[in-house]
């Protein structure tokens, strides 16, 4: 049994590592993309799955890692692997002076705070100079897709691998204390300011790397683009709906609504957008415990499984 | 415990899905020339995105009507493909990535809006696959030695350019100006381009103040321009934000002796919104439905925005008149060529010269085309001309009226 | 100092509208626990709503307000009680996930309806202004200030002194003192969230008068309200007033003294550092 699912998790890498040589430039691109908000969907999943904090701050991260990498090609004119540098260290740094802070905050609070979050870092870096304003940023253009899927998918297994690694030690367990019951976690020894402050900076990291491949793909950023809100509830979303505080939830959930959505935005396209809110609407009635927890309960309960949902969950 | 083992085998379905799911391919159109474009159909600049789409849509239509495009011996139909990029700079970056390499498009027309112009433009650079834009101005677009990239819209930096003209012959003349402009890259480059005009026209720039994209609130500048006493207000910015700009200086019963504004005036839509408080709103347009701009296809400009009109119930302004150049200019290019080779056809649009309904289409070295302002200003129900290439047309209203004098 | 009266008026008017805008969202936070990631949809719609009264009906907008509001009752009940009272116990994700679906709903279906044509509720007087010595008054917002200011007023009396509004604020306390009153939950939380939606849409009617509308000014309008209520604090009605007042001539003096581009930083920045030092607003209780 659990051979069986390391064989299907590595066919499924497998495939997807082998995309860039036989896909089309379409899928390759797709690719990027849906891998893309995999790795934030997973980046949140260690701030808000693992340790229950509803952050809205994630696209903050991946902002800062866009124009870490931004700044560092478009200004200065240094190497990309520089600018991922760059980028995370702005990161981890945010993470650290605000994190504190803000992760005194619970709740709905903790939402809101880091939701203000990105909107006071758009509107401070459209005032930076060395940030190109509101005006952005224009990257030197690299025609590689298969190296900026690569890459993505590198970053992709490297988180998940990390989430995995959250399973089993001593400091994801004080993580799932911390959303248990934060007092009770406090009260056995777990250091919660140091761990939340660790794994909001954990989950920043990615958020930032995958911001900063982002940036040098699409070749141009601006603070709209970069610290964009909806994308940071679309990592929510992915998350969620595979099954938050599960290693592979997350991704799965990233990668069939990409699928959905591109698949809607190709074929219905101006319906689309509708669509992709009446998805979300539906799915978190009838199944708001996510992917995994339907995948489980599914073969027992069968259909019913979404009406109990439902029973369970309503007023 | 028992772990969650549907995911395993989840994450491999959907890996497989992912991978067939992008993969399925469009018929491809024997005989067609299929350009392509993803345009903003919903999403906050839709209203302005659809005249891409439908004079994109006329333009092809009356092409085919008059029996195609003539290439060497065969006579090839012209086939639209449009996508919706929700206004979505990403999306429209994938979109066209999309037309290029799955829907196998042979040339591409532009989005609106610089910043969608400036980041797709890349995809056809990539390609080598021309795309001919009407929708993106700012000169950072065509500062990057891109070759596949046109631009029939006039450079932003020359926006004001005839209005400063116009307002050193005013009497009384203006003396104190103010300069507000959105922070986006257009508008930015309006203003850049503005002010060395103004100083050498020997205009005192009173305020010179960048304000937020999607700014609702104008108080704070309204304020300012009514303490300064300020003579002329020039505003480069987006159409929420002017309307609001000109319901709030009513409100706070501020008139300047004249206000023009970048974008707005020559829109039905705008008109529409502000019913009479548009009245005497200085504004510019690239293009005017005159009869005297001749149009192989169309007859002349008149007949294009007549026909354009009849077939979507709604005027057309300059960006529909680019739109539809666009078009055009691609038609020509491929007729000279004499093929459809992108590249063949990409060094005939860099040589092409000719009269359009949108007017005179020549690219220069980086890809853009020059075509002079002209001043018009909202007098009453009409929508009148006042200043162009050759100075003065028709008399403006000038100074504007207090708000409750009117 | 002319210049500085004349923005100080300009900014306590704002608030008075940026008040209203949040007094919805504020009390279905408070009392539901649901934060409505949609509110700014549904002041979209109430704009709509009120729009479509004055040009077909031409019903004057402020007198139209209360038929404004009762439609948009009629939508948040429903919406309530087909949707939301579904997920009321699931994890707290679930409801901003589904706000935002909506909200993504109510947007596309506004466009729909409404093409993405920019509109404005223009009656004859929406640009007459009173001349007070060096200050000018807009009326129209002038008028948008009272109203707002009667209705949160009026909320506070409706929740301290009616049975139906002691119910609800038991509900924010605890959900089986509710039902001490005899008033079904189920029915409690639609009424409840309607009333929010109602506010929201005479919200909406008030901004159609002084600014223009569109399906996407909901995103924009939800985050202020958000920035309002917190400032203010979510125990009290009267906080919103605070709040709103707070940031509107926040942002009109920094707009003023340091350039309109930083606005959104002043505030934001604010509704920030309120949350780190003083999570239950300026006029809520210390934590």
């Amino acid at each position: 049994m659990k051979a069986l699912r390391i064989m299907l998790v590595l066919a499924a890498f497998a495939v997807l590592a082998a995309v860039p040589w036989f896909g089309s430039d379409v899928l390759i691109q797709f690719g990027i993309n849906a891998l893309l908000l995999a790795v934030l969907a997973q980046g949140w999943n260690i701030i808000g799955g693992y340790t229950g904090y509803a952050s809205f701050g994630n696209s903050v991260f991946y902002g800062l890692g866009s124009y870490g990498v931004g700044i560092a090609m478009a200004q200065w004119h240094l190497p990309f692997a520089v600018g991922l540098v760059f980028g995370v260290v702005l990161a981890v740094t945010f993470a650290v002076l605000l994190g504190i802070p803000v992760l005194r905050l619970r709740g709905h609070y903790f939402a809101i705070a880091t939701l203000a979050l990105a909107q006071v870092m758009t509107a401070i870096v459209s005032n930076v100079e060395l940030a190109g304003q509101n005006i952005g940023l224009v990257l030197p253009p690299l025609n590689n897709d298969r190296l900026f899927y690569e890459l993505s998918l590198g970053l992709l297994v490297l988180a998940t691998l990390t989430v995995f690694w959250l399973t089993r030690s001593r400091f994801g367990f004080g993580l799932i204390a911390i959303r248990e019951n934060e007092e009770g976690a406090e009260v056995m020894g777990v250091n919660t300011t140091l761990y939340k402050t660790m794994a909001f900076a954990l989950s920043g990291v990615f958020s930032a790397l995958a911001g900063g491949i982002h940036a040098y793909w699409v070749t141009f950023i601006d603070p709209e683009s970069a610290f964009d809100i909806s994308l940071n509830v679309k990592m929510i979303i992915m998350a969620v709906f595979g099954g938050p505080g599960t290693v592979l939830g997350p991704v799965v959930g990233a990668l069939s609504l990409s699928a959905i959505s591109e698949f809607l935005s190709s074929e219905i396209t101006s319906l689309a957008s509708l669509f992709f809110g009446i998805v979300v609407v539906v799915a978190v009635v009838i199944m708001p415990r996510g992917l995994a927890d339907m995948l489980r309960r599914f073969r027992k309960t069968g259909w019913r499984y979404f009406a109990e949902n439902i029973r369970t969950h309503r007023l | 415990m028992l772990k969650f083992s549907g995911l395993p085998a989840t994450l491999a379905a959907a890996a497989v899905a992912m991978t067939l799911g992008a993969m399925s391919s469009g018929p491809a159109l024997a005989k067609d020339i299929v350009l392509g474009a993803s345009v903003q159909l919903t999403g906050p600049v839709a209203n302005t995105g659809r005249y891409y789409r439908d004079a994109y849509q006329l333009a092809v239509d009356k092409i085919n009507e008059a029996g195609g495009v003539k290439i060497g011996d065969e006579t090839y139909k012209l086939a639209l493909k449009i996508y919706d990029n929700q206004s979505d700079v990403n999306l429209s970056v994938r979109q066209y990535t999309q037309l290029v390499s799955r829907d196998n498009v042979n040339f591409l027309l532009g989005p609106f809006a610089s910043n969608f112009a400036l980041a797709d433009s890349a995809v056809s650079e990539k390609y080598k696959i021309p795309m001919v834009q009407g929708g993106g101005a700012s000169d950072q677009i065509f500062a990057r030695n891109f070759k596949y990239i046109f631009g029939t819209l006039a450079p932003a930096s020359n926006y004001f350019g005839s209005t400063i003209e116009m307002m050193k012959e005013l009497d009384p003349p203006p003396k104190t100006v103010a300069l507000l402009y959105a922070d986006d890259a257009f508008d930015v480059s309006v203003a850049e381009g503005t002010r060395p005009k103004l100083k050498a026209a020997g205009f005192t720039i009173a305020m010179d103040e960048r304000y937020s994209t999607n700014a609702t609130d104008f108080n704070s500048l309204l304020s300012q321009i009514k303490s300064k006493n300020v003579d002329a207000v020039l505003v480069a910015g987006h159409e929420t934000e002017i309307l609001n700009f000109v319901r709030q200086a009513k409100s706070l019963a501020v008139a300047p002796k004249m206000y023009s504004f970048t974008v707005g005036v020559p829109s039905e839509d705008f008109r529409k919104a502000l019913g009479k408080d548009a009245d005497y709103a200085f504004g510019m347009t690239a293009w005017l439905p005159s009869a005297d701009l001749k149009d192989r296809w169309f007859g002349d400009a008149a007949q294009f925005a007549s026909a354009f009109k009849a077939k979507f119930g709604y005027d057309p302004d300059y960006h529909a008149a680019s739109g539809a150049a666009d078009v055009e200019a691609l038609v020509k290019a491929m007729e000279d060529a004499g093929t459809i080779d992108p590249a063949k056809v990409r060094d005939a649009l860099a040589k092409v010269d000719f009269e359009s309904l949108y007017g005179r289409i020549a690219f220069d070295n980086n890809g853009q085309i020059d075509l002079p302002q002209t001043v018009i200003q909202v007098q009453g129900d009409a929508l009148v001309p006042i200043y162009g290439v050759h100075g003065k047309v028709a008399p403006p209203k000038y100074p504007m009226p207090a708000w409750n004098a009117r | 100092m002319d210049l500085l009266g004349q923005v100080l008026i300009n900014g306590i008017l704002l608030g008075g509208l940026y008040a209203m805008m949040a007094l919805g969202l504020a009390l279905v936070w408070g009392v539901l626990n649901i934060v409505n990631l949609a509110h700014g949809a549904f002041i979209m719609l109430g704009a709509y709503v009120s729009l479509y009264l004055f040009t077909y009906a031409h019903i004057d907008p402020f007198l139209g307000l209360p038929i404004t509001a009762a439609v948009m009752f009629a939508i948040g009940y429903g919406v309530q009680r087909g949707i939301l009272n579904l997920i009321v116990r699931a994890p707290m994700f679930n409801t901003l996930l589904i706000t935002f679906g909506l909200e993504v709903v109510l947007t596309y279906l506004a466009q729909l309806a409404f093409s993405a044509d920019f509109r404005t509720i223009n009656p004859t007087y929406a640009g007459d202004s009173i001349v007070l010595g060096p200050v000018v008054l807009p009326l129209a917002r002038l008028m948008a200030f009272g109203v707002a200011i009667a209705l949160t007023v009026g909320m506070w009396l409706f929740l301290l002194h009616t049975r139906l509004g002691r119910a609800i604020r038991a509900t924010a306390q605890n959900l089986v003192a509710a039902r001490l009153y005899g008033v079904e939950p189920r029915h409690l939380y639609a009424v409840t969230f309607g009333i929010g939606i109602a506010l929201a849409g005479a919200a909406g009617g008030l901004y159609g008068t002084v600014s223009q509308i569109n399906p996407y000014i909901g995103a924009g309008l939800t985050a202020k309200s958000f920035a309002i209520s917190i400032i203010g604090g979510l125990d009290n009605p009267l906080g919103v007033i605070v709040g709103g007042l707070f940031l509107g001539i926040l942002e009109s003096l920094t707009a003023l003294y340091i350039g309109p581009t930083y606005a959104d930083v002043a505030s934001f920045g604010v509704l920030v550092l309120v949350l780190i030092v003083r999570p239950t607003g300026l006029l809520g209780k210390a934590a």
